[in-house]
Protein backbone atom coordinates (compact mmCIF):
# COMPACT_ATOMS: atom_id res chain seq x y z
CA UNK A 1 0.00 0.00 0.00
CA UNK A 2 2.84 2.27 0.83
CA UNK A 3 4.68 1.54 -1.97
CA UNK A 4 1.87 1.65 -4.24
CA UNK A 5 1.31 4.90 -3.01
CA UNK A 6 5.28 6.44 -3.47
CA UNK A 7 5.05 5.15 -7.01
CA UNK A 8 2.02 6.89 -7.58
CA UNK A 9 3.63 10.42 -5.84
CA UNK A 10 7.01 9.53 -7.71
CA UNK A 11 5.20 9.39 -11.02
CA UNK A 12 3.09 12.87 -10.50
CA UNK A 13 5.90 14.61 -8.88
CA UNK A 14 8.88 13.28 -11.52
CA UNK A 15 6.62 13.83 -14.53
CA UNK A 16 5.35 17.15 -13.64
CA UNK A 17 9.07 18.26 -12.91
CA UNK A 18 10.52 16.77 -15.60
CA UNK A 19 7.75 18.70 -17.97
CA UNK A 20 8.59 22.06 -16.12
CA UNK A 21 12.73 21.51 -15.52
CA UNK A 22 13.11 20.51 -19.57
CA UNK A 23 10.82 23.41 -20.56
CA UNK A 24 13.18 25.50 -18.64
CA UNK A 25 16.44 24.20 -18.54
CA UNK A 26 16.95 22.68 -22.26
CA UNK A 27 16.12 26.22 -23.87
CA UNK A 28 18.30 28.00 -20.86
CA UNK A 29 21.28 25.74 -21.89
CA UNK A 30 20.63 26.12 -25.40
CA UNK A 31 20.96 29.65 -24.47
CA UNK A 32 24.22 29.67 -22.60
CA UNK A 33 25.37 27.10 -25.66
CA UNK A 34 24.91 29.82 -28.29
CA UNK A 35 26.65 32.80 -26.09
CA UNK A 36 29.58 30.49 -26.01
CA UNK A 37 29.33 29.79 -29.04
CA UNK A 38 32.04 32.98 -30.85
CA UNK A 39 34.43 31.55 -28.37
CA UNK A 40 35.94 28.62 -29.45
CA UNK A 41 36.22 26.38 -31.93
CA UNK A 42 33.72 23.53 -33.49
CA UNK A 43 35.56 20.76 -31.52
CA UNK A 44 35.11 23.08 -28.66
CA UNK A 45 31.52 23.89 -28.92
CA UNK A 46 30.58 19.81 -29.44
CA UNK A 47 32.27 19.56 -26.09
CA UNK A 48 30.37 22.21 -24.40
CA UNK A 49 27.23 20.52 -25.97
CA UNK A 50 28.04 17.22 -24.58
CA UNK A 51 28.30 18.66 -21.07
CA UNK A 52 25.35 20.65 -21.58
CA UNK A 53 23.87 17.45 -22.61
CA UNK A 54 25.25 15.53 -19.41
CA UNK A 55 24.29 18.51 -16.93
CA UNK A 56 20.89 17.66 -18.22
CA UNK A 57 20.69 14.28 -17.59
CA UNK A 58 21.94 14.68 -13.96
CA UNK A 59 19.05 16.96 -13.50
CA UNK A 60 16.20 14.85 -14.84
CA UNK A 61 17.64 11.88 -12.92
CA UNK A 62 17.54 14.54 -9.61
CA UNK A 63 13.99 14.59 -9.89
CA UNK A 64 12.76 11.46 -9.15
CA UNK A 65 14.61 12.20 -5.26
CA UNK A 66 13.80 10.77 -2.78
CA UNK A 67 11.98 7.91 -4.25
CA UNK A 68 15.16 7.52 -6.91
CA UNK A 69 18.31 7.63 -5.81
CA UNK A 70 21.61 7.13 -8.34
CA UNK A 71 25.18 6.49 -7.19
CA UNK A 72 27.78 6.69 -9.06
CA UNK A 73 30.40 3.91 -7.42
CA UNK A 74 34.24 3.30 -8.87
CA UNK A 75 35.80 -0.35 -8.42
CA UNK A 76 39.58 -0.38 -9.05
CA UNK A 77 41.56 2.32 -10.62
CA UNK A 78 40.86 5.72 -11.81
CA UNK A 79 39.00 5.68 -15.00
CA UNK A 80 41.21 6.00 -18.23
CA UNK A 81 40.10 8.52 -20.84
CA UNK A 82 39.29 8.19 -23.57
CA UNK A 83 37.57 4.54 -23.79
CA UNK A 84 34.72 3.19 -24.33
CA UNK A 85 31.99 2.03 -22.08
CA UNK A 86 30.69 -0.87 -22.04
CA UNK A 87 26.92 -1.12 -20.00
CA UNK A 88 24.32 -3.43 -19.44
CA UNK A 89 20.93 -2.57 -20.23
CA UNK A 90 18.32 -2.70 -18.92
CA UNK A 91 15.82 0.15 -18.92
CA UNK A 92 15.13 3.26 -20.85
CA UNK A 93 16.49 5.20 -17.77
CA UNK A 94 19.96 4.14 -18.90
CA UNK A 95 20.87 6.81 -21.37
CA UNK A 96 20.50 9.28 -18.63
CA UNK A 97 22.19 6.72 -16.16
CA UNK A 98 25.13 7.63 -18.69
CA UNK A 99 25.34 11.06 -16.82
CA UNK A 100 27.07 10.01 -14.25
CA UNK A 101 30.52 8.44 -16.28
CA UNK A 102 33.53 10.40 -15.95
CA UNK A 103 34.98 12.60 -18.79
CA UNK A 104 32.92 13.59 -22.72
CA UNK A 105 31.17 10.98 -24.12
CA UNK A 106 28.98 9.86 -26.95
CA UNK A 107 26.34 7.39 -26.34
CA UNK A 108 25.93 4.65 -29.36
CA UNK A 109 22.33 4.74 -29.77
CA UNK A 110 19.23 2.60 -31.84
CA UNK A 111 17.22 4.90 -34.37
CA UNK A 112 14.78 5.77 -31.91
CA UNK A 113 16.26 8.31 -29.62
CA UNK A 114 17.38 10.30 -32.62
CA UNK A 115 13.14 10.92 -33.23
CA UNK A 116 12.79 11.87 -29.34
CA UNK A 117 11.59 15.52 -29.90
CA UNK A 118 14.36 18.01 -28.77
CA UNK A 119 16.09 15.49 -27.02
CA UNK A 120 16.86 13.58 -31.00
CA UNK A 121 18.37 16.70 -32.47
CA UNK A 122 20.43 16.95 -29.20
CA UNK A 123 22.08 13.77 -29.78
CA UNK A 124 22.40 14.20 -33.40
CA UNK A 125 24.29 17.80 -32.57
CA UNK A 126 26.45 16.07 -30.03
CA UNK A 127 27.53 13.49 -32.47
CA UNK A 128 25.90 10.33 -31.23
CA UNK A 129 25.91 7.57 -33.21
CA UNK A 130 22.88 5.48 -34.51
CA UNK A 131 24.39 2.46 -35.03
CA UNK A 132 21.82 1.25 -37.30
CA UNK A 133 21.82 4.27 -39.57
CA UNK A 134 25.42 3.88 -40.68
CA UNK A 135 27.37 0.83 -42.07
CA UNK A 136 30.10 -1.12 -39.82
CA UNK A 137 32.90 0.50 -41.57
CA UNK A 138 31.57 4.58 -40.93
CA UNK A 139 30.99 3.36 -37.27
CA UNK A 140 34.37 2.44 -37.09
CA UNK A 141 35.60 5.42 -38.83
CA UNK A 142 33.67 8.21 -36.40
CA UNK A 143 33.94 6.28 -33.67
CA UNK A 144 38.14 6.19 -34.20
CA UNK A 145 38.04 10.10 -34.84
CA UNK A 146 35.92 10.68 -31.16
CA UNK A 147 38.83 8.55 -29.77
CA UNK A 148 41.54 10.48 -31.48
CA UNK A 149 39.88 13.27 -29.91
CA UNK A 150 39.57 12.23 -26.77
CA UNK A 151 35.99 11.36 -26.49
CA UNK A 152 34.57 8.55 -24.79
CA UNK A 153 32.20 6.08 -26.37
CA UNK A 154 29.23 4.78 -24.23
CA UNK A 155 27.67 1.92 -25.56
CA UNK A 156 25.18 -1.21 -24.53
CA UNK A 157 26.73 -3.77 -26.51
CA UNK A 158 23.15 -5.75 -25.21
CA UNK A 159 21.43 -3.72 -28.24
CA UNK A 160 17.84 -3.65 -26.53
CA UNK A 161 17.05 -3.55 -23.37
CA UNK A 162 16.84 -6.71 -21.47
CA UNK A 163 13.76 -5.30 -18.90
CA UNK A 164 15.07 -7.69 -16.21
CA UNK A 165 17.96 -8.55 -14.01
CA UNK A 166 19.22 -11.17 -16.72
CA UNK A 167 21.44 -9.98 -19.23
CA UNK A 168 21.39 -10.45 -23.30
CA UNK A 169 24.19 -11.48 -25.51
CA UNK A 170 26.63 -8.99 -26.44
CA UNK A 171 27.06 -7.64 -30.22
CA UNK A 172 30.79 -7.31 -30.96
CA UNK A 173 31.33 -4.01 -33.19
CA UNK A 174 32.55 -2.27 -30.16
CA UNK A 175 35.20 -5.28 -28.94
CA UNK A 176 36.46 -4.68 -32.42
CA UNK A 177 36.53 -0.98 -32.20
CA UNK A 178 38.83 -2.02 -29.35
CA UNK A 179 40.98 -3.92 -30.71
CA UNK A 180 41.28 -1.70 -33.46
CA UNK A 181 42.29 1.43 -31.96
CA UNK A 182 43.47 -0.28 -28.58
CA UNK A 183 40.81 2.02 -26.64
CA UNK A 184 40.60 0.63 -22.74
CA UNK A 185 37.29 -0.68 -22.32
CA UNK A 186 35.59 -0.10 -19.19
CA UNK A 187 32.94 -2.39 -18.12
CA UNK A 188 29.42 -0.29 -16.24
CA UNK A 189 27.23 -1.93 -13.69
CA UNK A 190 23.53 -0.45 -13.86
CA UNK A 191 21.83 -1.96 -11.15
CA UNK A 192 18.68 -1.36 -9.24
CA UNK A 193 17.27 0.38 -12.96
CA UNK A 194 15.30 -2.63 -14.08
CA UNK A 195 11.53 -0.89 -13.10
CA UNK A 196 12.34 2.52 -13.94
CA UNK A 197 10.69 2.54 -15.96
CA UNK A 198 10.21 -1.36 -16.42
CA UNK A 199 10.32 -1.67 -20.54
CA UNK A 200 7.09 -1.45 -22.33
CA UNK A 201 5.77 0.53 -19.68
CA UNK A 202 6.35 4.21 -18.58
CA UNK A 203 5.82 4.40 -15.09
CA UNK A 204 8.70 4.69 -12.81
CA UNK A 205 9.18 2.50 -9.37
CA UNK A 206 10.73 3.69 -6.35
CA UNK A 207 14.43 2.50 -7.02
CA UNK A 208 18.20 2.57 -5.52
CA UNK A 209 20.17 2.79 -8.61
CA UNK A 210 23.85 2.18 -8.80
CA UNK A 211 25.96 2.88 -11.48
CA UNK A 212 29.57 0.97 -10.84
CA UNK A 213 32.51 1.45 -13.52
CA UNK A 214 34.94 -1.81 -12.65
CA UNK A 215 38.46 -2.00 -13.39
CA UNK A 216 39.54 -1.21 -17.35
CA UNK A 217 40.38 -3.86 -19.47
CA UNK A 218 43.23 -2.29 -21.46
CA UNK A 219 44.97 -2.90 -24.66
CA UNK A 220 47.69 -5.13 -22.45
CA UNK A 221 45.13 -7.25 -20.88
CA UNK A 222 43.49 -8.10 -24.58
CA UNK A 223 46.70 -8.12 -26.64
CA UNK A 224 46.33 -11.20 -29.04
CA UNK A 225 42.30 -12.24 -28.27
CA UNK A 226 39.42 -12.24 -30.78
CA UNK A 227 36.64 -10.21 -30.42
CA UNK A 228 34.13 -12.99 -29.47
CA UNK A 229 36.55 -13.51 -26.57
CA UNK A 230 37.24 -10.06 -25.22
CA UNK A 231 33.41 -9.46 -25.79
CA UNK A 232 33.10 -13.00 -23.36
CA UNK A 233 35.27 -11.37 -20.77
CA UNK A 234 33.64 -8.64 -20.64
CA UNK A 235 30.17 -9.21 -20.52
CA UNK A 236 31.46 -11.97 -17.95
CA UNK A 237 32.73 -9.81 -15.80
CA UNK A 238 29.82 -6.99 -15.63
CA UNK A 239 27.76 -10.14 -14.66
CA UNK A 240 29.81 -11.07 -12.17
CA UNK A 241 29.81 -7.69 -10.46
CA UNK A 242 25.83 -7.35 -10.88
CA UNK A 243 25.58 -10.81 -8.71
CA UNK A 244 27.80 -9.36 -5.98
CA UNK A 245 25.85 -6.29 -5.85
CA UNK A 246 22.75 -7.67 -6.25
CA UNK A 247 23.14 -10.06 -3.83
CA UNK A 248 24.09 -7.65 -0.84
CA UNK A 249 21.46 -5.43 -1.88
CA UNK B 1 33.98 -37.74 -44.62
CA UNK B 2 31.85 -39.38 -41.60
CA UNK B 3 29.57 -37.50 -39.60
CA UNK B 4 31.59 -37.43 -36.51
CA UNK B 5 35.15 -36.60 -38.02
CA UNK B 6 32.64 -33.09 -39.03
CA UNK B 7 31.24 -33.16 -35.61
CA UNK B 8 34.80 -32.94 -34.25
CA UNK B 9 36.57 -30.80 -36.80
CA UNK B 10 33.48 -27.78 -36.42
CA UNK B 11 33.87 -27.99 -32.65
CA UNK B 12 37.68 -27.83 -33.09
CA UNK B 13 36.31 -24.35 -35.00
CA UNK B 14 34.73 -22.97 -31.85
CA UNK B 15 37.38 -23.90 -29.48
CA UNK B 16 40.67 -23.11 -31.23
CA UNK B 17 38.51 -19.51 -32.32
CA UNK B 18 36.52 -18.65 -29.97
CA UNK B 19 37.80 -20.58 -27.51
CA UNK B 20 34.67 -21.87 -25.97
CA UNK B 21 34.12 -24.85 -23.17
CA UNK B 22 33.58 -27.65 -25.36
CA UNK B 23 31.02 -28.64 -23.12
CA UNK B 24 28.72 -26.30 -24.32
CA UNK B 25 29.13 -27.22 -27.82
CA UNK B 26 25.86 -29.07 -28.24
CA UNK B 27 24.34 -29.75 -31.46
CA UNK B 28 21.31 -28.49 -30.51
CA UNK B 29 23.33 -25.50 -28.83
CA UNK B 30 21.45 -21.99 -30.33
CA UNK B 31 25.07 -19.81 -32.27
CA UNK B 32 23.43 -16.78 -31.44
CA UNK B 33 21.53 -16.52 -28.21
CA UNK B 34 23.43 -20.04 -26.27
CA UNK B 35 26.77 -19.75 -27.63
CA UNK B 36 26.61 -15.78 -27.57
CA UNK B 37 27.60 -15.56 -31.72
CA UNK B 38 26.43 -12.10 -33.63
CA UNK B 39 26.70 -11.10 -37.66
CA UNK B 40 30.24 -10.44 -37.42
CA UNK B 41 31.32 -13.63 -35.41
CA UNK B 42 29.55 -15.62 -38.27
CA UNK B 43 31.68 -13.68 -40.65
CA UNK B 44 34.65 -14.85 -38.74
CA UNK B 45 33.33 -18.54 -38.53
CA UNK B 46 32.90 -18.63 -41.85
CA UNK B 47 36.38 -17.63 -42.58
CA UNK B 48 37.33 -19.93 -39.57
CA UNK B 49 35.05 -22.95 -41.50
CA UNK B 50 37.07 -22.36 -44.93
CA UNK B 51 40.09 -22.84 -43.47
CA UNK B 52 39.29 -25.87 -41.26
CA UNK B 53 37.43 -27.77 -44.70
CA UNK B 54 39.42 -26.03 -47.58
CA UNK B 55 36.07 -24.87 -49.00
CA UNK B 56 34.25 -22.13 -50.00
CA UNK B 57 31.29 -20.80 -48.55
CA UNK B 58 31.23 -17.30 -48.09
CA UNK B 59 28.43 -16.70 -50.62
CA UNK B 60 26.43 -19.93 -49.60
CA UNK B 61 23.11 -18.33 -49.11
CA UNK B 62 22.10 -21.64 -46.61
CA UNK B 63 24.98 -20.12 -44.24
CA UNK B 64 21.50 -17.66 -43.27
CA UNK B 65 19.47 -20.32 -42.24
CA UNK B 66 22.55 -21.61 -39.55
CA UNK B 67 20.68 -21.27 -36.16
CA UNK B 68 22.22 -24.17 -34.23
CA UNK B 69 25.24 -26.11 -34.56
CA UNK B 70 23.38 -29.19 -35.78
CA UNK B 71 22.17 -26.95 -38.90
CA UNK B 72 26.78 -26.26 -39.42
CA UNK B 73 26.73 -30.37 -38.96
CA UNK B 74 24.31 -30.50 -41.58
CA UNK B 75 25.77 -27.64 -43.82
CA UNK B 76 28.87 -29.24 -43.68
CA UNK B 77 28.07 -32.88 -44.50
CA UNK B 78 25.93 -31.97 -47.38
CA UNK B 79 28.84 -29.35 -49.03
CA UNK B 80 30.91 -32.52 -48.33
CA UNK B 81 28.27 -35.01 -50.10
CA UNK B 82 28.27 -32.19 -52.73
CA UNK B 83 31.62 -32.27 -53.68
CA UNK B 84 32.11 -36.21 -53.52
CA UNK B 85 29.25 -36.24 -55.83
CA UNK B 86 31.18 -34.62 -58.54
Amino acid sequence: MVFRFQTILLNLVFYSLFFIVSTAVIPTLTLVGMVLFPFGSWRKTLARVRTLIKVYGRVVLALGWPFIRVYAERKGGPVPRPCIYICNHRSSSDGFLAAMLPGEGVQVVNVWPFKLPVLGFFARLAGYLSIREMTASEFMQRSEKLLAQGVSIVAFPEGTRSGSQEMGPFHSTLFRLALKTGAPIVPVCLSGNEKTPPKGSGVLHPARIRVRTLTAVTQEDYAGMTPFKLKILVRDRIVAELKIMESIQ
Amino acid sequence: MQKEKIIELVNEVFVEDFEMDPAHLTPEAHIFSELGLDSLDVVDLVVALQKKFNVSIRDDERIRNIRTLKDIYDFIESLDNEISSK
